[in-house]
């Protein structure tokens, strides 16, 4: 006891400099933990290629918590894409609307519609998925060819949902990040966002014939140019005609290319077996086979024959009597659209002839997995067959020969060349070289005509409304005002 | 000068000598105790108009020479001073009786000690012996219905804590506990701390008291500090009690015959009220009439034992204590075990340097039962036995989906062994006079382990069921591990300048890290004798996960200020800037908090002085606090399976990120405080009154962007909360003689509560009280209190005997459009009585509790569907075509809608003690120095509208505002239980 008090001024001062070094010793370093989990921030070139794999997967299953949502390919896009236009009629049986597809059928839908909801945000759900992409990729230290070739991927599979967006609702909010603004744009608007991203594309993108076996399946440069002439044609009809001119150069690089060519046997275009074929300019993947399924849940089993031994699925979307009345004799077009009831179909089976509708959409239907949700069935998106038929109706708004593709594409069909080439041939020879490729609908809107030729089928068109489906009505909520419906709803 | 002063003297030594010599003195002796009989040690004793004294010594024990006639004027700080009459007695036992004015009485508060009377924040106090006088496990539980603006919501669970919240709750997804600090040590529970070892337990409630814990100080602090040893003669108590337990109140059933008679009702209604062929009805008489409440529950017990040493010299002072708590929870096999010890000593090393160290240990023990049996107790059928006739377990397959209760609790084969040890090293060392310079580290481990074996195989077979699993049976071991230590190190300078100025300052800088671990460990299969099972080597399938957190650190520098004019000006301002690692936004971890407050002892003015006021004090503080207990958008990439894609029929891996990183911060809390403090006649009346306002300035809540951003919900600082209330407290206190003292209580609080304003239109209306049946009971929202009830409405009882329920858009369709909202499960009113008597050797206390103005939802009849058993009353008020009903539907079997028929209003009054004790006086006693019984009954009554089991309802998740708080689901119902008790010291 005694000495410490002796010692006190020592231990004073040794108090003061342990007490100084400690508060100065002490700085950010001492606070700077690490974390323990890989962040955002550690992405890194490795992960460029899965950044760019998820564009594409956000085509297939959204599987959202409590209700029942659809990708954006199958059950609600077969709808709206489909359903309402005069090729098809809803299907299935009366007592099983298909929660909405009645009323696409009978255009008496509404806002809350929830189809409508499943595509507006699924295709959202892709743009953002592009857009991290597109803000990461660039930032990496990598192999520069693959760098460009993964951002025009993500380039070309933005532009693909925004046109998909632009065809459904109009104009839409042109989101690439957090901080852009939701109101929306305007169509015009919208198509320069898709052209510039689909010109980066088209300059960014490998050709079909510089990929690996391995990546087929991915975007090429002959997809955007596709893509961006189908985006000029409806630019032309919609807005500016001179784009015309757009479609024909387009097309014809493509055609010139001689990187595709048209199947032989039209029916072969859509069997598993012919999965990305010549033909094939871009396919949304299905990969039905176990261990793993990474298919597109529903699409042929929400439009696989419905009834009869086989039961194979739920029979919607089935083909009008006034498209298979509306075939030449000897278009074999015909009978590889349209399964008909009782028919043995390629693969050798039998259609019963009590399953419960008189037609089904044969393009669904898949050989290896005709009935199980998450099935092989790849989706064609875009065919060499439709660059013909683009590149013969700019032919004909531009005064070139439009006879040559068309007849191309007739020829293939098993058809004579068309007796006349106008423009209500080639609309015609669309409707029937595309039917249930998700094509009819907007193309009768960009034709001008939907109203006439849909109200003549029954269905309750108002023109000036129903060209565009309404936005959302939870949508419109949520953005407290900032995103304004279209016109009519 | 010096002449006059030894005149006096001589004068004074001239008249003592007369009257000596006049008068013969006599030796005195005497013992000065406290009311409790304890010996006071240091009491001044003078011999009135003399110099003469003495003091009393380690055992009270005091003699001296004094005369008959004269007077004794006994005086010790803290106590009433007392003069006693020397009559021809040559021995005085003197009972010394504390001052109540508390003049001198010293609050803790955080980093050091202010005296009650010139603090300028609102502190609620309670010292522990106020506490010894029942039966606590928790010293929390006590708190309820003594400290206004402090809101407890009681679990009576085995080993469970109950939750505290603070002047109303400021947040929704960040911690709402409180910061609880236990001598000196922050930590976030004091479960592990006896309540027998608590000196004094200070709630500090607005900024001015707060703002020194900085970022931890929002949600309110509770200041444990523990008993230190005494100098003087080893004084050793033992405290034991033991007693039963049962449920408080219960909900009665409906019985077999009932049961039958609904569940063909409701098949009748299933059938479109027209049996065919396939309707197949119960036999009216069924043979069992099982009452399942009755089945897995028991009588609980409790036994507790406290054992404390208490002692020391000039230079070491030692407390130590052992206490042992032994429960047989109410449900069968639920049983808790907790061993504690403390060790508190101080050592005086030199007139400068003083240390200290507190250690204390925790061990406890929990054989877990789920509170969800409760719930499968109410909806089994009671037409099943417990085990048929061969011995297996009847099942109710051919009624419902409801498991065996019985089968289940056997089959729970789970426990929980929490460790805990918390120590704290302290040094205090003056500098120079006013200076002193304190430097503690403190550390807590925790040491937690949850073993779960699950026997599927023997669950099976007991239901008389074919098994069909994949494992037999299943071992989980858990093992938890935490630590934190804290370096303190802060200078006190306490200097009076002229007199007049007061200045008391603290400044000085905090560390801290803590770390959290855990692994867990997980087998199959293994050998089913009871020493085998618990090996995760004799199993197959062996699969481990865990993970070492990230550090969390904090580096925080404080300082507070105190002046004092007069006495009667008071100032104060506290800051506190905390580094934390867990906020690096812009590579900025620190945050600053500070508090404002001023007082005015009016009374201490001289126009105020002869008034009726003895005190009058108005205060008001202003500060800002930090809640940095937040959830972090923690954002990991490549964690979706929903990104994979195929190439070539190949499968290929998808990376993506479906939200965004919005760096988040600590909540900031701002909190205004206007309060008075009183004291009338003597100061046996006392009070003290306080509004405030906090308001969360940043809470943070989900936010959803619209669709177009495609971007997940995450969390972002969106919305303000406000708690605005009113707390009263008075108090009476009175001191009729030397016999007889009581005193009476009573405390009010009013809070408002309420998410006052969205500052993201994007803001997100999470739901919440999840039903576990598809429906939810409740949703955030602006203008609303959290934890709002948003339901449908229901209009009544139609002629089909159905729920009507109000289409509030008038659409046609009854959807989530049509809900509204009932307000919220937080009470807007409580209150606390409570009563103290002593009168003679008897002492008697009595406390109720009462909350008002919130609602409770009835979760286990609403989620109530096909073949469960229902309530007896709603069994008997049900709607039948012959008697039709406003009050209950007919029976039904689909799930309910989440509505209003189910709210029901949680205001509720309850008696939480009556404990009566006599103490056994100590001229009878040889052995003991002291010795009390005492019989004690904790919520004996209770008086309520509720037709659950119990209003009273924490939750699923410690209080979480959208979890199932307030909503009666698988909850633990309260207790009343009764006690006999006994205090000894020797």
């Amino acid at each position: 006891m005694k000495k410490i008090n002796n010692n006190n001024k020592g231990y004073n001062k040794l108090l003061f400099i342990a007490a100084l070094v400690f508060v100065f010793s002490c700085s950010k370093d001492y606070l700077d933990v690490d974390p323990n989990k890989p962040i955002p921030e550690q992405l890194n070139a490795d992960d460029a290629e899965g950044l760019v794999n998820s564009i594409y997967s956000a085509h297939l299953q959204w599987v959202d918590s409590g209700t029942e949502v659809w990708n954006i390919n199958s059950f609600s896009w077969i709808g709206v894409s489909s359903i309402t236009s005069d090729n098809a009629e809803k299907g299935s049986i009366p007592g099983d609307p298909g929660r909405d597809k009645d009323l696409l059928d009978d255009f008496t839908f509404t806002p809350t519609v929830l189809s409508f909801s499943d595509l507006f945000e699924g295709h959202y759900k892709g743009i953002q998925r592009a857009n991290q992409a597109l803000s990461r990729i660039p930032t990496f230290e990598m192999d520069a060819a693959l760098q460009t070739r993964l951002i025009g991927e993500a380039k070309f599979l933005r532009a693909h949902f925004y046109f998909r967006l632009a065809k459904m609702f109009g104009g839409v909010s042109l989101i690439t990040g957090r901080d852009s603004s939701l109101e929306r744009a305007t169509l015009e608007d919208t198509y320069k966002f898709i052209e510039q991203d689909l010109l980066d594309a088209i300059s960014a993108l490998p050709k079909k014939a510089d990929y690996t076996l391995e990546d087929l399946g991915r975007a090429t440069q002959g997809a955007a140019k596709a893509l961006l002439a189908k985006l000029y044609m409806y630019y032309a009809s919609n807005i500016d005609a001179s784009k015309w001119q757009n479609v024909w150069d387009l097309t014809n690089e493509i055609m010139i290319s001689n990187a595709y060519g048209l199947m032989p046997n039209y029916e072969d275009v859509w069997k598993d077996s012919h999965e990305n074929n010549q033909e094939s300019i871009f396919e949304i993947q299905g990969h039905g086979q176990l261990p793993t399924l990474v298919g597109i849940q529903g699409y042929s089993q929400t439009q696989a024959p419905r009834g009869g031994d086989d039961n194979l699925g739920w029979g919607f979307n089935t083909p009008t009597q006034d498209l298979a009345d509306s075939y030449e004799a000897g278009d074999t077009r015909s009978d590889a659209t349209i399964i008909f009831r009782g028919e043995t179909l390629f693969d050798g089976r039998l259609i019963s002839e009590s399953v419960l509708n008189p037609m089904y959409n044969q393009k669904a239907y898949s050989s290896t997995a005709p009935s199980i949700r998450e099935g092989e069935k790849n989706i064609r998106v875009l065919r060499y067959a439709e660059v013909l038929l683009m590149n013969a109706e700019a032919a004909l708004e531009t005064g070139r020969d439009a006879a040559s593709p068309l007849n191309t594409v007739r020829n293939r069909a098993g058809l004579g060349n068309a007796p006349t080439v106008d423009k209500a041939a080639i609309w015609r020879e669309r409707r029937h070289e595309l039917a249930f490729e998700h094509d009819r609908f907007f193309d009768l809107v960009r034709q001008g005509r939907a109203g006439q030729v849909l109200r003549a089928h029954g269905k309750a068109f108002v023109d000036g409304k129903h060209e565009y489906f309404p936005i959302p009505q939870v949508q419109i909520d949520k953005s407290e005002g900032i995103l304004i419906q279209n016109s009519g709803y | 000068m010096n002449k006059i002063m030894n005149l006096r003297f001589l004068a004074i030594a001239f008249c003592t000598l007369l009257t000596q010599s006049l008068i013969s003195q006599q030796l005195i002796n005497g013992t000065i105790q406290d009311t409790n009989k304890n010996p006071i040690p240091g009491v001044n004793i003078i011999i009135k108009n003399s110099l003469k004294g003495t003091v009393t010594d380690f055992d009270g024990n005091f003699s001296l020479q004094a005369n008959k006639d004269a007077i004794l004027v006994i005086s010790y700080v803290g106590f009433v001073t007392q003069e006693i009459t020397v009559t021809d007695n040559n021995y005085y036992l003197i009972t010394f009786l504390e001052d109540l004015s508390q003049l001198d009485e010293v609050v803790v508060v955080g980093y050091g000690t202010q005296k009650k009377e010139v603090l300028t924040s609102s502190v609620s106090s309670l010292k522990g012996k106020d506490l010894a006088k029942e039966p606590l496990v928790n010293a929390i539980q006590a708190l309820q219905g003594k400290a206004a603006g402090v809101q407890i919501v009681a679990s009576d669970a085995p080993g469970r804590a109950s939750t505290v919240v603070i002047r109303g709750l400021g947040t929704v997804q960040g911690g709402r506990d409180p910061l609880y600090v236990v001598d000196g040590l922050l930590t976030d529970n004091i479960n592990n701390i006896n309540s027998s070892d608590i000196l004094t337990l200070s709630v500090l409630k607005d900024a001015a008291s707060l703002a020194i814990y900085g970022n931890r100080g929002a949600n309110g602090v509770i200041i444990v500090t523990t008993k230190k040893g005494k100098t003087g003669k080893l004084k050793v108590s033992l405290d034991s009690y033991t007693g039963v337990r049962d449920i408080l109140s219960k909900v009665r059933v409906a019985d077999g015959k009932s049961y039958v008679t609904y569940f063909n009702e409701a098949a009748l209604r299933d059938f479109n009220n027209e049996k065919d062929a396939s309707f197949i009805e119960l036999p009216s008489q069924s043979i069992y009439n099982t009452n399942w409440l009755d089945e897995i529950t028991r009588v609980g017990q409790v036994v507790n034992h406290n054992l404390s040493l208490s002692g020391g010299t000039e230079n070491i002072r030692a407390f130590f204590s052992v206490g042992l708590y032994d429960e047989k929870g109410i449900i069968k096999g639920n049983d808790y075990n907790r061993l504690t010890l403390r060790s508190n000593v101080d050592y005086k090393l030199s007139d400068k340097l003083n240390f200290s160290h507190n250690v204390s240990v925790q061990l406890s023990n929990l054989d877990v039962k789920n509170d969800k049996l409760f719930t499968t107790a109410y909806k089994q059928t009671p037409i099943i036995p417990v085990r048929n006739q061969d011995g297996t377990f009847a099942n109710a397959s051919a009624y419902n989906n409801v498991g065996n209760p019985v089968a289940e609790l056997l089959f729970q084969d789970e426990r929980h062994k929490l460790n805990r040890i918390q120590a704290s090293f302290n040094m205090n060392y003056k500098i120079i006079e006013p200076l002193t310079f304190t430097s503690r580290f403190s550390i807590e481990l925790d040491n937690n382990r949850f073993i779960k074996f699950d026997n599927h195989l023997a669950r099976v077979e007991a239901a008389g069921s074919a098994f069909s699993g994949d494992a037999e049976n299943t071992l989980t071991i858990k093992n938890e591990n935490n630590y934190r230590w804290f370096l303190d190190n802060y200078f006190t300078y306490d200097k009076t300048f002229n007199e007049d100025h007061h200045l008391k300052t603290t400044f000085g800088f905090v560390s801290e890290e803590s770390r959290r671990s855990h692994n867990e460990a997980i087998s199959n299969d293994l050998p089913i004798e009871k020493n085998l099972r618990y090996n995760i080597n004799n199993g197959s399938n062996r699969n481990s996960n865990g993970e070492i957190e990230p550090f969390i650190r904090l580096y925080s520098y404080l300082a507070r200020v105190n002046y004092e004019y007069k006495d009667t000006y008071l100032l104060n301002a506290s800051y506190r800037r905390d580094g934390s690692s867990q906020f690096k936004e812009g590579d900025n971890f620190f945050g600053d908090f500070f508090a404002f407050s001023a007082g005015w002892i009016v009374s201490n003015e001289n126009f105020m002085k002869g008034g009726i006021f003895d005190k009058l004090k108005l205060r008001a503080s202003y500060g800002e606090l930090g809640n940095q207990n937040v959830p972090l958008n923690v954002l990991t990439a490549g964690d979706l399976n929903e990104s994979r894609y195929s190439f070539n029929g190949t499968v290929v891996e998808g990376i993506t990120i479906d939200s965004t990183v919005v760096p988040l911060t600590w909540e900031v809390t701002t909190e205004l405080n206007l309060g008075a403090e009183f004291a009338f006649f003597d100061r046996r009346l006392t009070g003290e009154v306080d509004y405030y306002e906090r308001t969360n300035t940043n809470a943070i809540l989900d936010v959803a962007l619209p669709s177009p951003y495609g971007l997940q919900g995450f969390k972002d600082h969106v919305a303000e909360i406000n708690n605005t209330g009113v707390e009263v407290l008075l108090n009476w206190s009175n001191q009729v003689n030397e016999k007889f003292k009581y005193n009476i209580g009573t405390n009010f609080t009013y809070n408002k509560n309420e998410l006052s304003k969205i500052l993201n239109p994007f803001f997100f209306k999470s739901i919440g009280g999840n039903l576990g049946n598809g429906q939810f009971t409740k949703r955030v929202d602006v203008g609303q209190p959290l934890g709002s009830f948003f339901l449908h409405e229901v209009e009544g009882i139609d002629d089909k005997g159905e729920l009507v329920y109000k289409d509030l858009n008038n659409d046609g369709s009854i959807d989530e459009n049509d809900k509204r909202y009932f307000g919220s499960f937080i009470p807007k009113i409580s209150m606390g009585l409570n009563l103290g008597v002593n009168y003679n050797n008897f002492d008697l206390s009595v406390e109720a509790f009462a909350n008002f103005g919130n609602k409770v939802y009835n979760g286990k009849k609403a989620q109530r569907s096909s073949g469960e058993n229902t309530e007896a009353v709603a069994f008997n008020n049900r709607w039948i075509p012959e008697r039709p009903s406003n009050f209950e539907p007919g029976a039904f079997n689909s799930i309910p809608l989440a509505s209003n028929f189910f709210l029901e209003s949680g205001d509720f009054v309850r008696v939480n003690n009556i404990t009566v004790g006599y103490t056994i006086p100590s001229e009878n006693l040889k052995f003991f120095s002291k010795l009390r019984i005492y019989a004690s009954a904790k919520n004996p009554f209770i008086f309520k509208d509720f037709s659950g089991f119990n209003p009273e309802l924490p939750g699923d998740d410690n209080g979480n505002p959208l979890g199932t708080s307030g909503v009666e689901l698988d909850a633990f119902p309260n207790l009343r239980s009764f006690y006999l008790g006994i205090n000894t010291s020797f």
